[in-house]
């Protein structure tokens, strides 16, 4: 039986038995190669599912979706370790409880899709804890590279001319597990720290913000890369964000349900270089 | 025997209309993105893709625009009001739905009020649309009676040639017939075959779903919060889309001086709708995604006539979780009645 | 860069042991550049990464913050938290083009009104060889201007 097949019957068994109210899945999409996300609540639709190599979303931003788990019911979501990382740090820092979820892990390997064992967040610290080696993509990493190696000033005009593309239409946000303030720091205007023009000053304070708001809790799911409609790599922000984390705190995003958040704790021997 | 215009002579033309004082703005990909933009040369252009990741509308409507620059002193108040400048603008390359995005806008900036920012830049520019010879998934001109070669917002035609030389030259305007003087010597009559255009099916039943829209029983049918349940509020089917014209005025600088700015809005964001006393009339997402259709295939109509769509598919091609106008249509052509 | 320039910074100093340093200073009567503005909050705790952006965005050449020595913290952590947060934000700033030798960071005591004085007076020196952040600073001219067509 293939993974499809296998969760499948695992979700009409989760929602004929009661475990689980609600399974939020991937269907079919407008082309044959695009996935959309799905909310299956009775058995009898669980044909709508959808799982191989194109189920790429990070589904766990719905689960903080307003109200979603506030009766306490449970349920399950089709999550690839990413997934479960932003889950883990979304329960960590209190905005869900990690026993209200049913995992359904996967994940992608040589273009297709392999399930994962465990059904609960804390099934999955070893697999996560061995991810923290795997680096970025060669392709990623000469990007990457070619940026570090650059001067200030070239820096700046590259960004410049990236962020002057954007439109604030807040896709990476809005798309973002990590984004669920009520009120986001840019739609704060008493006092108004952010221009809400989406003039190049406001947009590159706006991504600034939004990639320092994101440091340390970044799981590279790659959801606001791919979702930005103008191709903003912001995949490159939030992997220097991720790489600094990292390196000086030993910190990787959503390793466990109770990892500390990287900028609400600390060490008083933490490395200080550049303080005069 | 019909005027033709080589694309080997693409270069000359551009360079005559530069000559009459004409700035040419063309589909290019410049920084991983494709959009309309200043050409310089024909070899700039992007003529093979199927449309621009975003709409001509931003050089009409601009996402963030200058109002009034205002100072504030003990004495007075001086404000400096910051129109754009008269430009004459050749648009080359439009696709017909981003065209008829324009026109379909047309009376909403000249309602009540003459929007002078939209007006000047709309009588500074000449439309010239070249018709599609591809198509994509998302494309659904068809379904709100518009096709790939409809002129509704061009001021000159081109219909691409069979054997790919070039393009028939129509103008269907008199801007687009004055557009058409400096270049003559490049244009020459022959016998040529047009290409055919595309065939985009139908995606959904316009008449059933204005019908169905038009019912209030169904403004709190239980299918907007089905078909929204995905929708993760974000504004990208709204900015990327010819026609959405809603705007924000915000004041930027401080008490004493700044510039007032209208800036793009959205009708999906939580924070359109909110008011200031913290209520939100529209506080929930299945509320914001019923009212972008109601008022692009319901409001609108009713007001102007016209639906306030051009079938361009943007909303769906661009969607982070692949929803967009035309699922929502197509089921709501299909709900049983 | 013209003779004359003089930049413009702007320090976030928390009012136990910075602005008290920066306070010894004046008392003492040492002389530093009058090139620095200084904002003074409760704690580095409290100094968001959004002032360092705001500051940029009114026109700053250069931003100091500067807080209690680790330890010495009037409200125990609140600098341990703070050194944390200018790590990743100044590594960020750094990464989209904003020039590290812009940004500067320090643990000035109450106790030291020199090293206040040399700080500032060192920075505004060499602010002053950088010139002033045109890079940033059109950014907002250019919003200030009218669109061109």
């Amino acid at each position: 039986m293939g993974i499809q097949e296998q969760y499948r019957k695992e979700a009409a068994e989760l929602l004929s038995s009661g475990a689980v109210k609600l399974v939020i899945g991937y269907g079919e999409g407008t082309t044959a190669d695009r996935r959309r996300p799905v909310f299956i609540r009775s058995a009898e639709y669980v044909g709508r599912l959808v799982l191989d190599a194109n189920c790429v979303a990070n589904l766990s931003a719905y689960l903080v979706q307003e109200g979603l788990l506030s009766d306490g019911k449970k349920v399950a979501a089709f999550l690839k370790p990413e997934g479960i990382r932003s889950m883990n740090i979304l329960a960590a820092e209190a905005q869900l409880d990690p026993e209200q979820v049913v995992i359904l892990g996967f994940d992608i390997e040589a273009g297709q899709a392999t399930s994962l064992s465990g059904r609960n967040a804390s099934d999955f610290t070893a697999l996560i804890g061995s991810l923290k080696a795997s680096g970025l993509s060669p392709e990623l990493q000469k990007e990457a590279d070619r940026l570090e190696h650059m001067g200030s000033a070239d820096r700046f005009e590259y960004w410049k001319a990236q962020f002057s593309k954007c439109i604030k239409c807040y896709a990476c946000r809005q798309v973002c597990p990590m984004c669920y303030c009520r009120r986001c720091i840019v739609d704060v205007n008493q006092p108004q720290w952010i221009n809400t023009s989406s003039h190049t000053l406001g947009n590159f304070e706006w991504n600034i913000i939004r990639a320092f708001h994101l440091a340390g809790r970044c799981v590279a799911c790659g959801g606001c890369d791919r979702s930005c409609p103008v191709n903003i790599p912001l995949r490159l922000i939030n992997h220097r964000m991720a790489k600094e984390a990292l390196d000086t705190f030993g910190h990787f995003a959503g390793e466990s349900a109770d990892q500390k958040p990287v900028l609400a704790t600390f060490r008083q021997d933490d490395p200080e270089t550049f303080i005069l | 025997m019909t005027r033709i215009l080589l694309k080997s002579r693409l270069d000359d033309c551009l360079g005559a209309w530069r000559t009459a004082g004409f700035s040419v703005l063309a589909p290019v990909k410049r920084n991983e993105l494709t959009r309309f933009d200043e050409v310089q040369a024909a070899s700039e252009i992007a003529l093979d893709i199927v449309i621009t990741e975003r709409t001509i509308k931003e050089h009409f409507f601009l996402q963030t625009e200058p109002l009034i620059k205002y100072q504030i002193s003990k004495k007075q108040i001086e404000t400096e009001e910051m129109l754009p400048p008269e430009r004459k603008r050749v648009f080359f390359g439009v696709r017909p739905c981003d065209a008829a995005g324009l026109d379909i806008d047309d009376p909403l900036f000249g309602w009540d009020y003459k929007d002078e920012y939209w007006f000047r830049r709309r009588e500074g520019s000449v439309i010239v649309t070249i018709a599609c010879s591809q198509a994509d998934d998302f494309c659904m001109c068809t379904s709100v009676h518009l096709a790939p070669d409809s002129t509704k917002g061009s001021d000159l035609m081109l219909h691409p040639l069979r054997d790919g030389r070039g393009w028939q030259v129509v103008p269907h305007t008199d801007r687009g017939k004055a557009l058409l003087e400096p270049v003559a010597p490049m244009l020459q009559e022959e016998v040529a075959e047009t290409a055919p255009v595309p065939d985009v099916p139908v995606k959904f039943d316009l008449d059933k779903v204005s019908s169905w829209l038009s019912d209030p029983a169904n403004f709190e049918s239980n299918f907007w919060k089905e078909i929204s349940q995905r929708c993760i509020g974000c504004g990208s089917c709204t900015y990327l889309c010819p026609t959405c014209h809603c705007f924000d005025i915000q004041d930027e600088g401080d008490t004493y001086n700044g510039i007032r700015r209208k800036n793009w809005d959205s009708c999906s964001f939580a924070l359109f709708t909110m008011h200031t006393s913290g209520h939100n009339p529209r506080n929930t997402q299945s509320t914001r995604w019923r009212q972008r259709i109601m008022h692009k295939f319901n409001y609108y109509r009713g007001k102007f006539g016209v639906n306030s769509c051009s079938g361009c598919g943007r909303c769906t091609r661009q969607c982070p979780v692949d929803m967009g106008i035309t699922e929502t249509l197509h089921e709501i052509s299909n709900l049983p009645r | 860069m013209s003779e004359s320039f003089e930049p413009k910074i702007v320090a976030f100093v928390c009012t136990y042991c910075t602005y008290a340093g920066a306070d010894l200073a004046g008392t003492s009567r040492m002389k530093y550049a009058s090139n620095v503005r200084i904002v003074r909050l409760p704690c580095t705790g409290r100094i968001s990464p959004m002032f360092i952006l705001k500051a940029l965005q009114k026109g700053a050449d250069g931003v100091l913050v500067s807080g209690c020595h680790p330890g010495d913290c009037h409200f125990a952590q609140g600098n341990y938290h703070a050194r944390r947060r200018w790590t990743v934000f100044r590594a960020l700033l750094a990464f989209t083009g904003i020039p590290e030798e812009r940004i500067k960071f320090s643990w000035i005591s109450a106790a030291e009104g020199a090293k206040f004085t040399e700080l500032i007076n060192g920075i505004t020196g060499q602010i002053r060889a950088l010139g002033p952040f045109e890079q940033y600073q059109e950014l907002q001219t250019v919003i200030e201007t009218q669109s061109t067509y």
